[in-house]
């Protein structure tokens, strides 16, 4: 609906709000800046630490003075955002109030928001080199002791071939199961967590603030974790990997589903509801024929990505081929490894093949 | 009064982002009238017509449909008003993976029980309807065919197919033509005359092609930054309503006659 004239002027508490926001996103950059700054000039200013060795990565980030950085990011964002005609306006002001029309013209080398954000990038690249502790010379010169479990990898033995196939079937049906259960409960929830069906009455807006933390905090927690909570549970085996994938493939797939309903053509819904239909029918006929193919090809790819995940979940205890790979690693028994690798491997592709083919067929 | 279909008072929308997209508005439809609603993209037409069936909600002014006032009404009571009117869109709108005939079958969601109708299931009666409702739009044989795979004007049929299956007594449509091929406009629009001319169905229907105006309407009122800016029959429409209508800079398209 687009309509020109008469757009209302933003209020005065809008427009402190703004600055505020402004301010603090400015306040959190330029702050990040100073640390970062910090960090690389103790780096290479040759100090050595009280072991007389070279300060690691972790012991400067410990000698970092983070609150001072804070009190200097919120001193130098206050005043770009005091002086922005002088300075140009900030980054934070560019992005919570877009960039005003004088500076629309600029190139980004005109202007010292371009510069600040150039300078920012090569920093935290910079630092995130030596903070990752990056060894170029260590990673090119020193395969030797790798070469063996390669070796050992592409030589697989055979006497894991029967076990493994059969827990191979264990982790498919694992996956599936889990994919299984996940798909009413996601679809269920899908609806209440699209912003599009939840902007009219206060119950849905509270409903999809209420759905949508859940799911981030469930999806936030890795499967691992979900695990080893079910591990305790209800034992080790296959049934605690099932229902981690479970929960895990729940608030994935309440995600992907609810994005699917945001992304929906809402003509067909103003169509029905204009017949007099209820909500209920309106969602069956304006909603979800245009969502159930993506669904589906959501769900498809979902068990494909289950499969690889229960590898790592059996690790833990959860049941499937990974409950056997891994004492096969700790040992160092490499040829069975590769055995069951390229069980996995094979697996994997084959699932790959097959959804891409199904998901062809269906959108 | 009794002969009102559509009675809207001091209409006013403002969008959520501060837009003003209708201001004031009041007009009167009467009963069996064809009223088309010219006005600038942007004028506010689009909106007025949703706030009549409130599929957007009006944020100051009344509206009533067939004498009963339909700005407030919730529920089963909103519903049965809104089957009354029956909406055709620019962009048709159809459900484009259900068949023809389920499109058409939507229609008469208002009246089909609910749980039914989640299974997208009718009676026979209803299909019989919904496919003599096909066939006056030219489209019988078609009801097979997924919505999607008919081209533009046959769709924009298949939707006055399922607006006739909704059994209304007015047509609201939202620039019913605007995305369909020149040569095929006059086909659709025929088909919503004659359910104003032959069922005696009240439309309301934006346009800005004056040519389908002068050509279908009995009435007219048009929109300019959502005021009502003037209100006639098409033959008092000259040049000078088309500037003050469309603004200074505006130039008729050469086949208009002015």
């Amino acid at each position: 609906m687009s309509l020109d004239s008469n757009a209302a002027a933003p209020s005065a508490w809008e427009k402190s709000l703004a600055r505020l926001q402004a301010t603090a996103v400015d306040t959190v950059l330029l702050g990040i800046t100073l640390l970062m700054v910090e960090f690389l000039v103790l780096a290479f200013s040759g100090q050595r630490g009280p072991t007389g060795l070279l300060w690691s990565a972790e012991q400067i980030l410990d000698l970092l003075h983070y609150a001072w950085a804070a009190a200097g990011g919120l001193i130098l964002a206050v005043l770009w955002n005091l002086f922005y005609r002088q300075l140009g306006v900030s980054l934070g002001r560019a992005w919570v109030r877009g960039v005003p029309e004088w500076e629309a013209p600029l190139e980004w080398t005109q202007t010292l928001r371009g510069w600040f954000a150039a300078v920012f990038i090569e920093l935290t690249f910079f630092s995130g080199w030596l903070i990752t502790e990056l060894d170029l010379l260590t990673f090119l010169t020193k395969f030797g002791k790798a070469a063996d479990i390669v070796r050992g990898l592409m030589h697989p033995s055979g006497a894991v071939l029967h076990e493994g196939l059969v827990l191979l079937v264990q982790t498919i049906f694992l996956a599936f199961m889990a994919t299984a259960f996940a798909i009413p409960v996601a679809f269920v929830l899908a609806f209440p967590s699209a912003r599009n069906l939840t902007r009219n009455t206060l119950t849905a807006r509270v409903s999809y603030t209420v759905a949508r933390t859940f799911m981030n905090f469930v999806r936030a927690v890795e499967p691992l974790v979900w695990a080893l909570i079910f591990i305790s549970w209800v034992g080790i085996g296959p049934f605690a990997g099932v229902l981690a994938l479970w929960v895990h493939s729940v608030a994935a797939l309440t995600k992907l589903y609810s994005e699917q309903i945001e992304s929906i053509d809402t003509g067909p819904m103003e169509a029905i509801a204009a017949t007099g239909a209820s909500a209920l029918q309106v969602l069956r006929y304006g909603v979800v024929p245009q969502v159930i193919p993506p669904f589906l090809s959501f769900t498809i790819y979902r068990w494909d990505i289950n499969v690889r995940m229960s590898t790592i979940i059996g690790f833990v205890g959860g049941g499937g081929i990974g409950y056997i790979l891994k004492p096969r690693v700790d040992l160092g028994e490499w040829g069975e490894v590769g055995t069951l690798v390229l069980l996995i491997a094979g697996t994997v592709w084959l699932m790959d093949v097959i959804s891409a083919k199904i998901r062809e067929r269906i959108v | 009064m009794s002969d009102s279909a559509i009675k809207v008072e001091d209409l006013g929308m403002v969008y959520p982002g501060g837009v003003r997209a209708l201001d004031g508005v009041s007009l009167e439809v009467r009963q069996g009238e064809f009223l088309a609603v010219l006005g600038l993209s942007g004028s506010g037409k689009s909106t007025l017509l949703r706030c009549i069936n409130r599929l957007i909600d009006p944020t100051e002014g009344r509206v009533w449909i067939l004498g009963e006032e339909i700005t407030g009404a919730k529920g089963a009571r909103l519903r049965k008003m809104r089957q009354q009117a029956a909406m055709i869109f620019q962009q048709f709108n159809l459900v484009r993976r259900h068949t023809v005939l389920t499109n058409v079958l939507s229609g008469a969601l208002g009246r089909s029980p609910l749980v039914s109708s989640l299974m997208l299931s009718f009676t026979s009666d209803e299909r019989e309807r919904a496919i003599a409702a096909l066939e006056r739009v030219g489209l019988g044989d078609r009801f097979t065919s997924r919505a999607d795979a008919l081209s533009g004007g046959q769709q924009q049929r298949v939707a006055i197919a399922r607006a006739l299956m909704q059994e209304p007594r007015l047509i609201l449509a939202d620039e019913p033509v605007a995305s369909l091929d020149p040569a095929l406009r006059h086909s659709v629009m025929q088909h919503i005359e004659a359910l104003n001319r032959d069922e005696g169905m009240t439309v309301m229907c934006s346009l800005h092609d004056i040519d389908l105006v002068t050509r279908y309407a009995t009435r007219m009122v048009a929109l300019r930054d959502g005021r009502l800016v003037w209100e006639g029959v098409p033959a008092e429409f000259d040049k000078a309503t088309f500037r003050e209508i469309y603004g200074e800079d505006a130039q008729p398209a050469s086949n208009t006659g002015f």
